[in-house]
């Protein structure tokens, strides 16, 4: 049996899928991205946070077995509310052995995979194919920028949108904008050129680039070090996307 | 919907511009009452009657639904010797008069006070020959006629003031029944705040869109009224049930129990949604002050746009609607002996107790068991005999059934005072001549079973750390409690850290489940009240997460100390049902998991689950169609009752250090939302400790 490493687990979560959902944040991510607000899924260990009220520590294993149990015995409370499960992270591409076991042992929960689509690409198909949504991140078109910002190529994650646009799976293509950096109008463009391409796209998100980013770094013993303007007002340019006829919403 | 007209009129009743008016004294009703001889329920008719006297018409130029009380103090009308020579050796219930019952409202505007006062003349003809059934109407007719002629002197003054179609319809109305939506909420306003001339308190409104919709239908249908001159109709009546609420006794400034139910089922239990059912959240969301309280019924199959409406309201703050789930409570007071129409017909008293309006002469808050003080006494007594774990779990109920014992001894000896006016608003109370004091269809008393997730932690602490892992020796754990866990840090670390509440854990949430089985057991045990009803068992706190914790003058209810969750002397319990303080959730779901656990079919007088959100969750579009979700799945969940809060804890630090800036701050405090400025300290402090859940 699989065992993942998670390092929260959040009912009522507001931003990660339709309707009432639980969210499950799996630790560890192959991406380093500079705006990242969320450094405690960042490596894949466990590991101690110093918080203001304690010292507690991030990342608890689980079997999937115990993960499933967990999650079903919400199962009638979420299908009253019309929602299910979300994977997120993390990457979970990164536990993916570990989440294709969670699923198998699912009470009929709705699920979203919550990805950045950097991940193995066997892996992206196996769990993309069997979830009822998909949550896939688009940050920068431009590799050398994707490269700076993220710390890795963008070609797994284009390659991982191919094998999406291939499936039935709906999904929803979110962007962070992040003044400056990804929220220009060159970015947009062919964000939108790449998401017309998919046929099952629900819509896009953008998500507006939240000023408390670097909140959690200290607890993590990292420093945050925004390379741009954080008083900067975000351009939520949802002209492009309407004008390639995708639904936009901004968050 | 807020216009200009309504925005001025609120600031102005916030800025209490009518206090100017109010008169410094009351009537002398006491000297006639002695010069005369008058026998109790004549003094109280003459109360009511030199009440409505006194009251000097007020009608601003804006107003088109008007009272204003003018006479703020309710005078004796017995002298404090006499007073305490008639009631010697009985108990009043807390400040004496009837309180925190429902009249049926729907069969009063309908009848019309002269229709009241036809079904008097009949029963006095009926009953000649019974003096005591003569004495309460001929009380309760001069009642009627004192009413009447405050709504005269009313009419008198609206057209000296030029207002004709004002005084037209207060010439109408409450004599006779409402034509119009218009004059039905006139004749509402007139009724209900009559009664609290007689010194009554925690006045409830009922099933507000059940009696309403009828007049309001009718004008729609003539096109009398449209839809949005019905809502600024509305708003009045709401802003004006805010004019004299600073006046209405109570804990909290706010806690006067002018709730308001919508929804639910009809009395034929098909469902009783209709449009004022939408209306009147909308307009409470406009109006956004303190009152009514808002209080929605609601099933599993309860339409998800009316949620999400009613979450506009909790995400405004407001603290309201407060939700009751159909699905538990009508069983729930069937199999306590309530007739199916009348459970289906139920509403709520002052916070979260279910009756049945103009049906109902129940005290549903006689008082609490402390369950925290009954599980200490058991774990301190088992213990220290070497008892194993049931005989502790013995103990408490045994504790319960002594704290239930020595509150219902003390209400078997209850005495009402007669309430002639407030027996003519009940069903049935002049037609068989007898004052509501005397018992209605339904009699029963109702006790809080406070500060219940403190208490169950307690025993799941106590379990796990002293007879399961044995890390933690008897002794060991009493000597840390006497010392407040001084010098004790890891052990309180493992009470702390062992299966709390709230979490969907069966080690914490089977003693929570115990306790209230016991709890309810006991007051099966304690038989009939004295008044022919039962003793129901509830799941609320009202103020008691404050005063078990940090005692009160004249609270007869023990107060606990140190307790075995790893809870400090003085700290403050959860209030109603809710996770204790500090203890980590994973989020509303697990709570809701927690508490559904309960058999709500024995524990009966309301309680609800008490849930802060926090206001950033209200920045995303999709939030309130998710909050509406989420009280779908508490009505799935087979819960029973819900409140739901929105805080933000910055802005409430803000507001205790400049109470000026945020006057108009409003928050849920036990069963009813108050302005947070006006708040005692403890009852602020309490609510920004609370675990407000985020996304």
């Amino acid at each position: 049996m699989q065992t993942g490493i998670v390092f929260d687990i959040r009912e009522f979560s507001i931003h990660d899928g339709p309707n009432l959902r639980t969210t499950v944040f799996l630790k560890g991510c192959p991406l380093r991205c500079a705006w990242c607000h969320n450094p405690e899924g960042l490596s894949p260990q466990p590991q101690v946070i110093d918080t203001p009220s304690g010292t507690r520590t991030s990342g608890q294993p689980y079997t999937s077995a115990e993960l499933a149990r967990l999650l079903n015995r919400q199962a009638g409370l979420l299908r009253a509310g019309q929602g299910g499960v979300t994977f997120s992270g993390g990457e979970p591409l990164l536990q993916a052995a570990f989440v294709a076991e969670v699923l198998d042992q699912l009470d009929r929960l709705h699920v979203v995979l919550d990805t950045s689509g950097f991940g193995d690409e066997a892996s992206f198909h196996g769990l993309a194919e069997r979830v009822d949504l998909v949550y896939f991140d688009l940050k920068l078109m431009d590799p050398a920028m994707h490269r700076r910002c993220t710390g890795q190529d963008n070609r797994i994650v284009l390659r991982n949108l191919d094998q999406l646009a291939g499936l039935a799976t709906p999904c929803v293509i979110r962007v962070p904008l992040v003044p400056g950096v990804t929220d220009t109008e060159d970015n947009l463009a062919a964000i939108a050129r790449a998401a017309a391409g998919v046929p099952h796209l629900v819509r896009v998100d953008l998500l507006t680039y939240n000023r408390a980013a670097g909140g959690k770094y200290a607890a993590c013993g990292m420093e945050f070090h925004p390379q741009w303007d954080e008083s900067q007002a975000v351009r939520a340019n949802t002209a492009v996307f309407e004008a390639a006829g995708l639904p936009v919403t901004v968050h | 919907m807020m216009n200009l007209r309504l925005q001025a009129m609120r600031r102005r009743v916030r800025d209490h511009e009518h206090a100017v008016r109010r008169q410094p004294v009351a009537p002398d009703v006491l000297r006639e009452c002695e010069e005369q001889h008058l026998s109790w329920p004549r003094r109280a008719a003459r109360l009511v009657r030199r009440m409505c006297e006194a009251e000097v018409p007020l009608i601003e130029a804006e107003d088109r639904i008007v009272f204003t009380r003018t006479v703020p103090k309710v005078p004796p009308i017995y002298s404090p010797q006499q007073w305490r020579e008639l009631t010697a050796g009985r108990t009043l219930h807390e400040l004496g008069p009837i309180s925190n019952i429902c009249a049926d409202w729907g069969m009063v505007l309908s009848q019309g006070l002269l229709g009241r006062r036809e079904v008097a003349q009949a029963a006095r003809r009926r009953l000649s020959d019974d003096s005591a059934a003569m004495e309460f109407l001929a009380a309760a007719l001069e009642t009627i006629d004192a009413v009447l002629g405050l709504a005269r002197r009313y009419a008198e003054a609206a057209l000296a003031a030029g207002r004709a179609e004002l005084a037209e319809i207060l010439q109408r109305v409450p004599a006779r029944p409402p034509r119009t939506f218009h004059e039905a909420l006139q004749s509402l306003r007139l009724l209900h705040a009559a009664v609290w001339l007689g010194g009554h308190y925690h006045v409830g409104l009922g099933r507000f869109d059940q009696y309403m919709w009828p007049y309001l239908d009718a004008d729609l249908r003539a096109r009398r009224l449209d839809e949005a001159r019905a809502e600024e109709l509305l708003a009045e009546f709401f802003i004006s049930l805010n004019r004299d609420s600073d006046l209405y006794p109570g804990v909290q400034q706010g806690d006067n129990g002018q709730s308001l139910m919508l929804g639910g089922a009809t009395r034929d239990g098909a469902s009783g949604v209709n449009p004022l059912t939408a209306m009147a959240l909308r307009v409470a969301r406009d109006v956004a002050m303190i009152d009514p309280k808002i209080n929605l019924r609601i099933s599993k199959d309860t339409d998800l746009e009316l949620l999400a409406l009613a979450a506009e309201l909790t995400a405004q703050g407001l603290g309201f609607p407060q939700y009751s789930n159909d699905d538990v409570v009508i069983p729930a007071l069937v199999a306590h002996g309530y007739d199916l129409e009348d459970a289906r017909d139920y509403t709520v008293a002052a916070c979260w107790e279910f009756i049945v309006a103009g049906k109902g002469m129940e005290v549903v808050n006689i008082g609490a068991v402390s369950m925290p003080a009954a599980v200490d006494v058991a774990i301190r007594a088992g213990l220290a005999a070497g008892a194993g774990f049931e005989a502790i779990l013995d103990r408490a109920e045994a504790e319960m059934g002594r704290q239930l014992e020595a509150v219902v001894s003390r209400y078997r000896r209850l005495l009402l005072p007669p309430a002639p006016y407030y027996s003519v608003l009940m069903d049935g109370c002049l037609e068989s001549g007898r004052d509501l004091s005397q018992g209605l269809k339904y009699s029963n008393f109702g006790v809080h079973g406070a500060c219940s997730a403190s208490a169950a932690d307690a025993l799941a602490a106590v379990r796990k750390t002293v007879f399961v892992d044995r890390s933690v020796a008897p002794a060991e754990l009493i000597q840390a409690m006497d010392a407040n866990f001084a010098g004790h840090d890891s052990l309180r670390r493992a009470l702390l850290d062992a299966p709390k509440v709230g979490n969907h854990d069966d080690q914490a949430d089977d003693m929570l489940v115990a306790l209230f089985d016991r709890f309810a057991s006991a007051c099966e045990a304690a038989g009939d009240n004295g008044r022919g009803g039962i003793v129901r068992p509830g799941s609320g706190s009202a103020m008691y997460y404050v005063w078990l914790a940090a005692g009160h003058p004249g609270m007869c209810e023990p107060v606990t100390g140190t307790t075995a969750d790893g809870r400090r002397a003085a700290e403050y319990f959860s209030a109603n049902l809710a996770p204790s303080p500090g203890v980590r959730v994973r989020g509303p779901l697990s709570v809701l998991q927690s508490f559904s656990k309960l058999d709500y079919r024995r524990v009966c007088n309301g309680g609800p689950i008490t849930l802060e959100l926090s206001d950033a969750l209200f920045g995303d579009v999709e939030a309130l169609r998710k909050v509406a979700l989420l009280v779908r799945s508490f009505a799935a969940s087979g819960c029973q009752q819900l409140q739901l809060n929105t805080i933000n804890v910055a802005k409430l630090q803000e507001a205790k250090r400049h109470p000026g800036r945020h006057r108009n701050l409003i928050v849920r405090v036990w069963g009813w939302s108050g302005y947070f400025c006006e708040l005692e300290e403890p009852y602020q402090d309490h609510v920004i400790a609370r675990h407000a859940f985020g996304m």
